[in-house]
């Protein structure tokens, strides 16, 4: 394996490093980075963020890793530039450059990029400027092939113009048979455009422009066509985790990134069935990983890396079939190796006095869980039921364990709410704090977080309004004046973001010129409070005579079609229309794992089965 | 096994190539995690989350080179330091090599508390000044009974003496690369208070009449790093060792 010696870009980089906060975030060469082979199919992997976040994410170290497993194929990495190194790239005209081997990004054959969620929408436009390319698919004749990928492609109609491809659902075997495709392409001579029409086949892909969307008179979407051979709708891919042991060597690096520490899997996908929830939705069926493999990735991660601190990742760490023994066989290992272990996204009814012991004992004290709403009631009618009592419980189990920070996570702006359930909010965490100082405890210090609700694509609430910015902020003000408090620290996400992320999230492709000129006018890096300015969105909105309330304010028709109806995630779309109603009647919808299918459709619709690694133990 | 109370491992390393433009907070991070794959025995500190124990030479401005860089590792069990040096050389990322590994004895100053002098040289450009322009800047300088400097950092701005802190400074005989000075520096980095290069070359640069695109070009390495003795400078890869080391008559004067 030889490496390609870094080209002419280095020369002109260098300079630049000195000039720009944190070189490192643009350096490369990091502990696990790929050595990558010249020539062959190329691709290159981008996140719209930042250095720090970027790294962090799971899904482009996976296909990372699986790229360069492939013989004669590379994959290489880039992030969004930071604003500083924008300006300097663009002064001494550096094109975006991968970290590997600085090759620009317009020399690659396939160009992914992550779509994690609305606020990096900019970004992702900045990423293709910045390499060089037209934004428009349509304008693009020549260079990579775009892909987008991750949780954005829920809903990635308001970026239909922008891309070439999304590829729907898990990317573990797609990536494999793109680059398959490129491969041929360049053995056979094809055009770009028959590499295009052939990737498009592949399951999971959806190209767009082979979709003409009609609108009606009132607005809404008429019709949503596919031309020639393109499928009527084009389902997700799933694949089985355990089949799919990635990552092996996790890049480390040189800085301290948002997730500081090694993450295995341990399942995809989720059958409680949270009504807001979309990942809960679209990543269906749950598919674990069996206890074995994830106590030896485990094992061999924190050897390959250094890491001091392992977090086990799923939608809800407490519904792992066997959670209370590979909790404890990874924190015999952790022990031995002398780390720490996580457990994110845990639920407040599987809370137990065991598993709280098992976690990092003490350390940064933090334990987070997410009542979501303060009422009840309000629970039943997101499907989220957990009881006052269970609450207590998993406190209690938490502070007895040592923790000195609860951080609790709560919404507002959800479904039939009224100020009396926001006020709940605040006598819910009071009675939380009472009920451990009846039990003669120190109370923690408890960290509320508050953000909007932000209705979204294939949850049963797409139908639903979301709440205006004027009533969320009365909203505020009542936490505030309520949850007053030593004890209680309050934050609240911005409203003006969750504005814009409402406004792209159930949006449909004529956003594309909002962004565009949203991004023309200097928005970047959106969810950085730093640097959002909602005026640059609103002007974009005027320009573009877009209104955003039809977006955001409607209470949108049964029978209406979805500018993402012909993505298939599996759900039904009736059974996602029945959960709305029933969840306006406050009626929940028991879990499938303990009460028997609930007919959500994925299982038939992708011919897949949940997959729940129960057997005994030693698998 | 366990190993005698305080015993500790001191390794010297360079930062160059790309590693020259990891801050100082990156370059300890990547040693601390290059340690623990290495499988080093190390000692921890902390009640709860455990912190690796270790110290470390003064940091080095981003983009200076360095051949000097040194870590002390506190040890929970004896690894001798043929051993450590290959399991931690294999561990490392590109620009960071070993240049020296050795076991300290107990009770010795850590490097955090024993560096105070660092020695540098640079390659100064010398755009359309000459080589005398330097010289002359740099024995001007040390004539001087104080040099004032503007020091501006993140949270206060102040003036500073840099003389007092400036040990040798020399503009080179040897022929340098075409076009450019290579200028000698000694300066106080450590327990007694740091001189950065860049300052001393800002300083230089002014009296000499050279513009700052010239000069801020200067290549910079950081050659070693001391304690002071009297007028001698004594390596701590030299003193301090499992046997009584100190040199009688070592150490380079300056």
């Amino acid at each position: 394996m030889n490496r390609i010696a870094p080209g002419d870009l280095w020369e002109l980089l260098e300079p630049v490093l000195l000039l720009v906060e944190r070189p490192s975030r643009y350096l490369g060469g990091e502990w696990n980075a790929p050595e990558v082979r010249s020539g062959g199919a190329s691709v290159v992997l981008a996140y719209p963020d930042v250095y720090e976040i970027g790294i962090s994410n799971l899904g482009l170290a996976i296909l990372g890793e699986v790229v360069n497993e492939i013989d004669g194929a590379r994959a290489e990495r880039v992030y969004s530039p930071w604003v500083d190194m924008e300006n300097e790239m663009r002064r001494a005209g550096i094109p975006l450059f991968s970290l590997e081997t600085q090759t620009p990004v317009g020399e690659f054959d396939i160009f992914g990029i992550s779509i994690p969620h609305e606020l990096t929408y900019t970004n992702i436009l900045n990423l293709m400027d910045l390499a060089g390319l037209p934004l428009r698919a349509d304008e693009r004749t020549e260079g990579p092939i775009v892909v987008g990928g991750g949780c954005g492609t829920a809903n990635p109609e308001p970026l239909a113009e922008f891309f070439d491809l999304f590829a729907l659902g898990d990317g573990e075997e797609v990536i494999g048979q793109l680059v398959g495709l490129v491969q041929r392409s360049k053995t056979e001579g094809w055009d770009r455009d028959r590499l295009l029409e052939e990737s498009s086949r592949l399951r999971g892909v959806y190209r767009p422009s082979d979709y003409t969307v009609e609108y009606a008179a009132d607005g809404t979407v008429k019709s949503v066509t596919p031309r020639g051979a393109a499928p009527a709708r084009v389902s997700k891919n799933v694949v089985d985790i355990d089949r799919w042991l990635y990552p092996g060597r996790p890049i480390v690096p040189f800085c301290e990134a948002v997730h500081d520490r090694i993450n295995v899997e341990l399942f995809r996908g989720c059958t409680r069935g949270c009504r807001f929830c979309q990942a809960g939705m679209t990543c269906r069926p749950v598919r674990e990983r069996s206890a074995g493999e994830v106590v030896r990735m485990v094992d061999e991660l924190a050897g390959r890396t250094g890491h001091d601190e392992v977090s086990l990742c799923s939608l809800s760490s407490t519904d792992y079939s066997r959670i209370e023994e590979v909790a404890r066989r990874v924190s015999e290992v952790c022990a031995h190796r002398g780390m720490i272990m996580s457990l994110p996204s845990l639920r407040m009814d599987g809370m137990s006095a065991e598993l709280a012991a098992r976690l990092d004992k003490g350390g940064r004290g933090g334990l987070t869980f997410a009542p979501e709403a303060g009422a009840e009631r309000l629970r039943r009618v997101i499907n989220k039921p957990i009881t006052e009592d269970e609450m207590v419980e998993a406190i209690l189990c938490s502070v007895r364990a040592g923790r000195r920070r609860i951080k609790l996570y709560f919404m507002i702006g959800l479904p039939t709410e009224t100020e009396e359930d926001v006020e709940e909010i605040a006598r819910l965490v009071f009675r939380l704090r009472d009920a451990v100082r009846r039990e003669g405890l120190a109370p923690p210090s408890f960290n509320v977080s508050v953000s909007t609700f932000v209705p979204k694509s294939h949850t049963p609430f797409q139908w639903s309004p979301q709440e205006q910015m004027e009533s969320v902020r009365a909203k505020h003000d009542v936490l505030k004046s309520t949850l007053r408090s030593r004890s209680v620290n309050l934050s609240w996400h911005d409203r003006e973001m969750s504005e814009i992320e409402g406004f792209l999230a159930r949006g449909d492709r004529r956003l594309a010129d909002v962004i565009q000129r949203a991004w023309a006018s200097g928005s970047r890096f959106d969810s950085w409070s730093e640097r959002f300015e909602y005026s640059r969105w609103e002007e974009a909105w005027q320009a573009a005579g877009v209104d955003p309330d039809f977006y955001m304010r409607r209470e949108r028709g049964p029978g209406e079609v979805f500018p993402w109806d012909h993505l298939d995630f599996g759900l039904d779309k009736e059974f996602l229309r029945r959960e709305y109603e029933r969840a306006l009647e406050g009626a929940c919808l028991p879990d499938c794992r303990e009460d028997g299918c609930q007919d959500c459709g994925v299982c038939d619709a992708l011919g897949e089965e949940p997959v729940l690694k129960t057997g005994g133990a030693g698998l | 096994m366990t190993a005698p109370e305080g015993l500790r491992l001191r390794v010297q390393l360079t930062k160059k190539d790309r590693a020259r433009y990891l801050s100082h907070s990156e370059f300890s991070r990547t040693i601390m995690f290059a340690a623990r794959r290495a499988g080093l025995p190390l000692g921890y500190a902390g009640r709860f989350r455990a912190r690796i124990k270790l110290s470390l030479s003064p940091p080095i401005p981003i983009g200076v080179t360095s051949e000097c860089e040194l870590v002390d590792f506190e040890l929970s069990g004896y690894v001798s330091p043929a051993e450590a040096r290959q399991s931690l050389s294999d561990s490392l990322t590109e620009g960071i090599e070993i240049v020296e590994c050795r076991l300290m004895a107990a009770g010795e100053k850590p490097v955090g508390k024993l560096i105070d002098t660092a020695t540098y040289v640079a390659d100064v450009p010398l755009g359309s000044r000459t080589r005398a322009d330097w010289e002359r800047a740099a024995s001007e300088f040390l004539e001087r009974a104080s040099v004032e400097y503007v020091r501006v950092q993140p949270r206060r701005t102040r003036t500073v003496d840099l003389r007092p802190g400036v040990h040798r400074l020399e503009v080179a005989e040897e022929a340098a690369e075409e076009g450019t000075a290579k200028l000698h520096m000694t300066l106080d980095d450590g327990t007694r208070g740091t001189i950065k290069p860049w300052e001393v070359i800002e300083v230089l640069a002014g009296a000499a009449g050279s513009p700052e695109d010239a000069w801020r070009g200067a290549r910079v390495n950081r050659q070693g790093l001391f304690a002071r003795r009297g007028d001698r400078l004594v390596s701590p890869m030299e003193i301090g060792g499992r046997k009584p080391a100190v040199p009688r008559r070592g150490g380079r004067r300056y």
